[in-house]
């Protein structure tokens, strides 16, 4: 709401300077955005549409500086009688809880400069002198009114009534409307000529030609009104004070007022009483407020004259009663229902600022954070200090861009409203977003990137917490060695690590997803055999997928992600206790088989472990080699064994027959070769 | 003797100038070799001199010949010692870093707020960033149809999923973390003291000051007692900590339909230490927090007793503070994740 000083200095006696009157208001709640010339730009809330208008405002800077409030110019004597208007009006719909309307014969031509000019400096365009003084009452008194021309209305009559279904009007936009039953309509004999509270039609607006008018000043429920502009896409001045909700006890006096306007200004005058249909008159509202209360509340004491102070000059009048006050509260002040909005008016004029600043005393400890933000805290720290870089990426896509992230058959869960097509899905998987900020970071000079994103995914079924990672470019890049590109075993180590940090044991087995390389990707899996359960997968992204980002489809990218809820469960209550270690010595021995080079080095574990004996500790793979020395469509694969005997020093001879079994079953079940 | 006097000026002269080993045996070469050694050959001319000299040259020659024996025995124990040992390295070189990456810049700004209250005695909790009607707006005072809806232009989803365990299907991406708060109280008798951080959505338009995505941490305390000075000390305490100390703040009121008396947190502009400049909209100010007085309609809501408990809110936003912790004036370049950005960020 734009408020020229000047204007506010009609209603109370303010300093002139626009900054000083600014730091009041800002004080109050009224808080001044900027200031241009003699205007203020006045952030007016939501439950206060009493601050919409330059006389509310007037009212709030009269509390702050504790001057008189000036009486609302349409408090004057009536300029016409309130009586039956020469336009009959009928109410049809609750939705209106009062209309009243005035007739006029006007002389309509351009406005004087001081109105057009105010009309001008709150940014409200001038049109016509009819139109300007509806439009200046308005901003004035904070009430709407519409002017329609009586040539131009069926009957000529008036009736309130809901629209119906597919009922067409062209509104003073110029837009074709159509409207539907949830909507409330001024209408004449043949049609709706307004949308209530909204905005009036193009068929009987006031133009050059026009003689005599009928002024709409009317209450209409917020919610109908509200309704009707959210589903016309259609926001006005007048909407806006109608939805928050207008004062009720305002239309007679608007209407008075803007009749005195036209007569002063010599626009036109009034042809005949005023109707002012008002079936149940809203009941006085009247609020109590305890002393105590206050206190306990703001942790200050406001001393009684204070209090009485501050609400009369906004406008409430307290009585005093045995606890504090009944506080009978003014039909303007929409927000006012229970103690806590009075108290709210008592401290915000006796000032935030004037409020002592206390420590609430603790009287239980904290519980700590709930487990998964504990966990969430623990991973990143893990995954930062193994090298990769936490990204922050928007939790929506384009649905092209999640579709290869859906499983078959699946859709992804899909936004009801998005801002664009960038935004219409949420994400299936954390992967999609990382691989678009690698690829930024990529055609931005940047060869290596190492990041992961911990946050939720999405499905059908519901959201997951989940952690994602993706890496490009060089392991290794040191003077010393030759520069390695990542791999895919990267990406599968820091599946390792998070399993390792939330202690559930796993294993990788091939796997056939959309987003990743044919042969190149892997499911994580924990659990034996068939009955495995997944946490998750990693891979070399699809080269399709890759070259959609602007990047060259050889590029080699690799990514993986691992469902947290999933591997939580999967982990049960964590251990702490630490095994002994073990007081004799191993025996380690490497062994060196040619197989089939087709053959999961998962099967080779296998069949070790199926044949060992339990002094048997630890099997890794250290060396696999394909080339000179080993036949085309074969690998030479390296396995060292450890054994150990918790009860006793094992014997070269205990591990030789170990070992020497362990041949023969990779002899029989693999057709391997001992390598010499 | 001149002559001794000279060859001993001429000895030092050159000793000064062997820089190296190799250097010093040509020094030595020159005046102590067998064959043509210039001291070697004045202690020989020791015998062809005259009688009445020999033995006073004899002394001197022989004197000057021990002096440079020594000299240059001393000078080579130096620069052996000075010299590069076999195997040596050249420290000169890089190291060979094991790779680090850092936290995003979010979450060290939201770990540092979180970590603040922890101090304080809050607990930290989670929740879901899908929301039900009732968690998001209802039971926070916000009926349908109220206009304050507005103000947090709500995302929905097309169908609606649902709630883990029962209860209402989730049909909307939450609009902020106050939901949590809902649930928290519903679940937990006062005292309550917790902070709920995370991401949070709004159907905003992309601009250097709006994300449709961004993160929040909000607060809330709920006891016997709790007033709006307690408030006002514990946001002041925060910003002190967080701002370390240096910061000036003001506590204006505002409106939020959960909150009564609502207010905003605003800290002085870093722009223009409070003159008044682009970035704060001449005001001197930068709005950091709202905050307020719990609205007993959520109390009623979570079935609390409105009239023995009071309690405070906050919701504090996690881009608006990293903005002026790191100096930068578009939010979106948090989003973007450009390694060159994020590497800068302090471990």
């Amino acid at each position: 709401m734009k408020a020229p000083v000047s204007w506010l200095r009609e209603f109370v006696d303010v300093p002139p300077a626009p900054k000083e009157v600014a730091v009041r208001l800002t004080g109050c709640g009224f808080e001044v955005g900027a200031i241009e010339g003699d205007v203020l730009d006045v952030e007016v809330w939501a439950n206060r549409p009493d601050g919409l208008s330059i006389y509310g405002l007037a009212r709030e800077v009269s509390t702050a500086f504790d001057l008189p409030l000036k009486p609302m110019p349409g408090d004057a004597p009536p300029v016409a009688p309130v009586g039956a208007s020469p336009v009959p009006v009928s109410i049809g719909d609750a939705g209106c809880a009062r209309y009243a309307l005035a007739t006029a014969d006007v002389r309509v031509g351009s406005s004087p400069d001081w109105l057009a000019g105010r009309l001008t400096a709150v940014g409200v365009r001038p049109i016509n002198n009819v139109v300007d003084i509806t439009n200046y009452v308005m901003l004035e008194m904070g009430h709407p009114m519409h002017a329609f021309d009586i040539a131009r209305l069926g009957g000529p009559e008036i009736r309130v009534r809901r629209a119906r279904a597919g009922e067409k009007l062209t509104t003073l936009d110029g837009q074709a409307r159509s409207l539907d039953d949830t909507m409330l309509v001024i209408a004449d004999r043949e049609g709706a000529v307004a949308v209530a509270g909204v905005m009036g039609g193009k068929d009987s607006e006031v133009s050059a030609r026009t003689t005599r008018i009928a002024i709409e000043s009317a209450w209409f429920q917020p919610a109908v009104v509200r309704t009707a502009s959210k589903r016309l896409g259609l926001k006005t001045e007048a909407s806006a004070r109608f939805e928050r909700g207008a004062d009720i006890t305002s239309p007679v006096r608007a209407i008075q007022r803007a009749l005195a306007l036209l007569k002063q200004t010599g626009a036109g005058d009034a042809a005949g009483p005023v109707a002012d249909i008002y079936p149940r008159p809203a009941p006085a509202r009247r609020v109590g407020l305890r002393r105590a209360r206050i206190g306990l509340v703001l942790g200050e004491i406001v001393p009684d004259a204070d209090v009485v102070r501050i609400l009369s000059r906004l406008g409430f009048k307290p009585s005093a009663d045995a606890e504090g006050w009944q506080v009978d509260v003014p039909a303007h002040r929409v927000d006012v229902t229970r103690e806590i909005d009075l108290i709210e008016e008592v401290g915000r004029h006796w000032g935030f600022d004037r409020v002592p600043a206390t420590f609430p005393a603790v009287r239980v400890p904290s519980a700590g954070p709930v487990p998964g933000v504990a966990r969430e805290r623990r991973l990143r720290r893990i995954l930062t200090a193994a090298g990769l870089q936490e990204a922050v990426t928007f939790t929506f896509l384009p649905a092209a861009a999640a579709a290869p992230f859906v499983p078959a058959g699946q859709a992804p869960l899909a936004i009801a409203n998005p801002l664009s097509e960038k935004f219409a899905v949420l994400r299936p998987s954390l992967v999609p977003g990382l691989l678009d900020s690698l690829a930024y970071s990529r055609r931005r000079e940047s060869d290596t990137v190492r990041l992961f994103e911990m946050g939720s995914t999405f499905r059908q079924s519901g959201e997951r917490p989940g952690v994602g990672w993706i890496l490009t470019g060089l392991r290794t890049d040191h003077w010393s060695e030759r520069p390695t590109p990542v791999d895919l075993f990267d990406a599968m180590g820091v599946a390792d690590v998070l399993a390792e940090a939330v202690g559930v044991e796993v294993r990788t087995r091939p796997a056939d997803l959309p987003w990743f390389a044919r042969g190149r990707a892997a499911e994580v899996v924990t659990g034996a055999g068939e009955a495995a359960l997944a946490l998750g997968w990693v891979g070399q992204i699809r080269a399709d997928l890759v070259e959609a980002r602007g990047l060259a489809p050889g590029e080699a990218i690799y990514a993986g992600e691992i469902d947290l809820a999933a591997a939580v469960d999967a982990a049960g209550a964590a251990s702490l206790a630490i095994q002994p270690l073990p007081r004799y010595p191993s025996i380690v021995r490497d062994v060196s088989i040619v197989v089939d080079e087709r053959l999961p080095a998962a099967d080779v574990r296998g069949t070790i472990r199926a044949n060992a004996p339990e002094t048997l500790v630890g099997v890794r793979e250290f060396d696999r080699y394909r080339g000179q020395g080993v036949p085309a469509g074969q690998v030479s694969l390296s396995v060292r064994l450890t054994f150990r005997d918790p009860g006793r020093t094992l014997t070269d001879s205990d591990v030789q027959l170990a070992v020497d079994r362990i041949v023969r079953a990779l002899e029989r079940d693999h057709g391997a070769r001992l390598r010499g | 003797m001149r002559i001794v006097d000279e060859l001993r000026e001429e000895f030092r002269a050159a000793l000064a100038g062997a820089r190296t080993i190799a250097e010093l045996d040509r020094v030595r070469d020159r005046f102590l070799s067998r064959g043509h050694g210039r001291v070697t050959a004045l202690v020989k001319s020791i015998a062809s001199a005259p009688p009445d000299e020999r033995p006073t040259l004899g002394a001197l020659a022989n004197g000057l010949k021990q002096e440079v024996e020594l000299e240059l025995d001393a000078r080579a124990k130096l620069l052996l010692a000075a010299a590069t040992p076999a195997g040596a390295v050249d420290v000169t070189l890089p190291g060979r870093r094991p790779p680090f990456g850092r936290r995003h810049p979010l979450t060290v700004v939201r770990e540092k707020v979180e970590d603040i209250f922890q101090a304080m005695g809050y607990q930290i909790i989670a929740g879901p960033e899908l929301e039900d009607d009732w968690h998001n707006f209802e039971a926070l005072n916000m009926p349908p149809e109220h206009p304050a809806r507005d103000m947090q232009d709500t995302l929905y989803l097309a169908t609606p999923v649902p709630a883990p365990g029962g209860g209402r299907p989730r049909t909307l991406l939450r609009t902020h973390t106050s939901g949590m708060q809902i649930r928290h109280m519903e679940a937990h008798q006062p005292p309550v003291r917790i902070i709920a951080p995370g991401r949070v959505y709004r159907r905003d338009d992309i601009d250097a000051t709006h994300t449709p995505m961004f993160m929040q941490v909000e607060g809330l305390v709920v006891d016997e007692g709790i007033t709006l000075a307690d408030l006002k000390g514990t946001l002041q305490i925060f910003a002190e900590r967080f701002f370390d100390g240096r910061v000036r703040t003001r506590f204006r009121p505002s409106f939020f339909p959960y909150t009564e008396p609502s207010a905003e947190l605003d800290v002085e502009c870093q722009g223009c230490g409070g003159r008044g400049c682009a970035l704060c909209k001449q005001s001197g100010w930068i709005e950091v927090l709202g905050c307020g007085m719990v609205h007993p309609a959520l109390f009623e809501a979570v079935k609390y007793d409105a009239e023995r408990y009071t309690g405070f809110a906050f919701g504090i936003g996690i881009e608006r503070l990293a903005l002026r912790l790191y100096g930068i004036d578009d939010i979106r370049m948090f989003y973007e994740n450009d390694v060159r950005f994020l590497g800068q960020v302090a471990p």
